[in-house]
């Protein structure tokens, strides 16, 4: 890795993406927004009970143009979570489209609710 | 149950949390202290690039109208469906309005949107690029 690279990376700030927490029928849904992160530049990684998820977002770059009015810059996404037992580590699912990353996290077996049969006396 | 620990961001100082408190993502698009959505404006002699950041809504969700002398970006983001532990991510109606001084070719203006990122092209017409005078020295 050039030296170039290094510092360029230095200058992305480490952002936190605006994430979206919700259980639905079939388990939880993490939804997170990374504007301009591509499929390539996302990395998920699970470690026992950390999911990690961090990208880079890839704004053009101006070619020659003047920039006027600026309110978004390129940036490193990163957020981490701690799964409970009740998710099913082996069955999560990850899409990335429009720029949101959705995390379907299924629940386990044990998880789901049961229904007891109730005798009458 | 998923927990949220974000450690790079667990030690905060208190102008951080001041910082956090004004700028927090949760608050209703209505009341945030800023327009929603971000954009960049950007140009160059032949052309002005809007950029503007909507993840989560496809190109035929929003709405780019051109009037005499500005672009419109409008759109509505909804909520997911199911029981909310955590939300950050805005929802609701939105509006954004760029006011364009400079003529431009209306017919020539493209928009199109990769991984959340809008890019609206906005090509200046004849009239508007500096035209080079030759003079005579006699």
């Amino acid at each position: 890795m050039s030296d170039i690279r290094k510092t360029e990376e230095k200058g992305f700030p480490r952002v936190k993406p605006a994430t979206d927490i919700v259980e639905a029928e079939d388990g939880f849904y993490i939804y997170m927004d990374m504007p301009g992160v591509s499929k390539e530049a996302l990395v998920i990684d699970l470690n026992e009970d950390e999911i990690k998820v961090s990208g880079r977002s890839a704004y053009p770059a101006p070619d020659g143009e003047k920039l006027i009015h600026v309110e978004f810059g390129n940036g490193e996404y990163y957020r981490g979570f701690t799964l409970s037992h009740i998710v099913d580590k082996s069955r999560i699912k990850a899409t990335l489209k429009n720029g949101v990353l959705e995390l379907h996290l299924p629940k386990a077996e044990k998880a789901q609710p049961r229904k007891i049969d109730i005798q009458m006396g | 149950m998923v927990i949220d620990f974000s450690p790079f961001f667990g030690a905060q100082s208190p102008l951080e949390r001041v910082f956090e408190a004004i700028w927090s993502p949760t608050l209703p698009i209505s009341q945030r202290p800023y327009a929603y959505p971000p954009l960049n404006i950007s140009e160059d002699q032949d052309r002005i690039l809007v950029h503007c950041e909507i993840p989560g809504m496809d190109i035929s969700e929003i709405d780019l109208s051109l009037t005499d002398s500005s672009l419109v970006i409008k759109g509505e983001r909804q909520p997911a469906k199911g029981k909310y532990y955590r939300q950050e991510r805005p929802t609701g109606a939105f509006q954004r309005v760029v006011n364009i001084q400079s003529p431009i070719d209306r017919d020539k203006v493209s928009a199109k949107m990769k991984d959340g990122l809008l890019e609206i092209v906005i090509p200046k017409s004849d009239g508007a690029k500096p035209k080079k005078i030759s003079i005579d020295i006699a």
